[in-house]
C-alpha cells in the first residue's frame, strides 16, 4: 500500500537524549570495536577529546530517536513487516561525548514510489547542549511491495 | 594515516568483520532496535528474508570503523558517512569493508567505499561516501 504523500514536512516533536558513558561503552563493544577512545578512560583522557567519546553511528541512538517514532507513527501506518532501511546518510560537525545532551529534530523530507516499493525518507538534525550541530543525517526505508 | 599523508588513488585499509550468529541481537540490545526481522530468523523467512538479517545500521557501523581507523583512530576525522543498503547481510557471514581516497581539497579528503560479503560477490553496501577532514 503506497503511503501518503501528505505526510512529506511532518515533523517529530524534538527528541532529547543524553549521552550516557557505560552506553557508549556498551555500544562500541557490540559493533565489535578495540579503539581506546571509545573504551578507555584513561587512555581517552590523554586523547583528543579528554574523556571517551563515542563512535560515531552512536548517532543511531540519539539522532534515531524521532525516527524510530516516524516507523511506528500510527498516523503513518508503515507496513514494518516489510521495511527495510534503504540508504543512511550521516554529516558529523561533532564528536558525542559522555554526559552530552542531543536534541535533534525530525522531519519527513521525502515520500515516493518506485517499482512497486515505497520510499520514505526523514532528516534529522541533532544539536548538543551548546546550541552547536552534531549530526546532520538523512534515513531513508523502502517497503517492499 | 595522517591527513597530510592522505592520497588520491589511496585504498582504505580493507576492514574485516565477522557476524556471529547472535551479532544482530548484540546490535538489537545496544541500539534499541528490536524489529523482529533483525532478531527472530523464523520471522525473517515469513517475510520473506530467508531469516534474520543484520541491521543495516551495524554494517554502516563496521564500515565507520575501517574509516575511523584509516584515518588515524580518531571519529572527529569522520566528517560524512553514506551508503545504501543494497543486500541485507546473515548471520555468519563476514562483512569487508573496502574503498579508496577519490578526491581531496583544502582540509577535506572523500573516499568512494562498498562492503561485501561471500568474498566479494555479495556487495552489501553500495554508492558509499566517507569524507575525512584536518583535525
Amino acid at each position: 500500500m503506497a503511503v501518503d504523500k501528505k505526510f512529506i514536512g511532518k515533523q517529530y516533536a524534538p527528541f532529547v537524549y543524553e549521552v550516557g558513558r557505560e552506553k557508549i561503552k556498551e555500544f562500541a563493544k557490540a559493533i565489535g570495536e578495540t579503539n581506546p577512545l571509545y573504551l578507555d578512560e584513561e587512555a581517552a583522557k590523554k586523547g583528543p577529546h579528554g574523556d571517551i567519546v563515542a563512535p560515531p553511528t552512536f548517532a543511531s541512538l540519539y539522532a534515531g530517536g524521532p525516527v524510530g517514532e516516524m516507523l511506528y507513527d500510527k498516523e503513518l501506518a508503515l507496513n514494518l513487516m516489510m521495511l527495510v532501511h534503504g540508504e543512511q546518510d550521516f554529516e558529523f560537525f561533532e564528536v558525542a561525548r559522555a554526559g552530552d545532551t542531543m536534541t535533534t529534530n525530525c522531519v519527513i523530507s521525502d515520500i515516493s514510489e518506485k517499482s512497486g516499493k515505497s520510499f520514505v525518507t526523514a532528516e534529522t538534525m541533532t544539536t548538543n547542549q551548546n546550541g552547536r550541530p552534531v549530526v546532520k543525517a538523512r534515513w531513508t526505508f523502502v517497503i517492499r511491495g | 594515516m595522517n591527513f597530510d599523508d592522505i592520497k588520491i588513488g589511496d585504498a582504505i585499509t580493507e576492514g574485516k568483520h565477522p557476524v556471529g550468529k547472535y551479532q544482530p541481537h548484540y546490535y538489537a540490545g545496544a541500539s534499541l532496535d528490536f524489529n523482529p526481522i533483525h532478531i527472530d530468523p523464523e520471522f525473517g523467512k515469513m517475510v520473506g528474508l530467508g531469516g534474520n538479517i543484520l541491521h543495516g545500521l551495524c554494517t554502516l557501523a563496521f564500515a565507520a570503523k575501517t574509516c575511523v581507523d584509516y584515518a588515524g583512530g580518531d571519529p572527529a576525522s569522520l566528517k560524512r558517512l553514506k551508503a545504501r543498503f543494497s543486500k541485507p547481510v546473515k548471520p555468519l557471514e563476514t562483512v569487508i569493508v573496502a574503498g579508496k581516497i577519490i578526491a581531496k581539497e583544502g582540509d577535506t579528503a572523500t573516499a568512494e567505499f562498498g562492503a561485501s560479503t561471500n568474498k566479494g560477490e555479495n556487495q552489501v553496501l553500495t554508492n558509499g561516501i566517507a569524507e575525512f577532514r584536518k583535525i
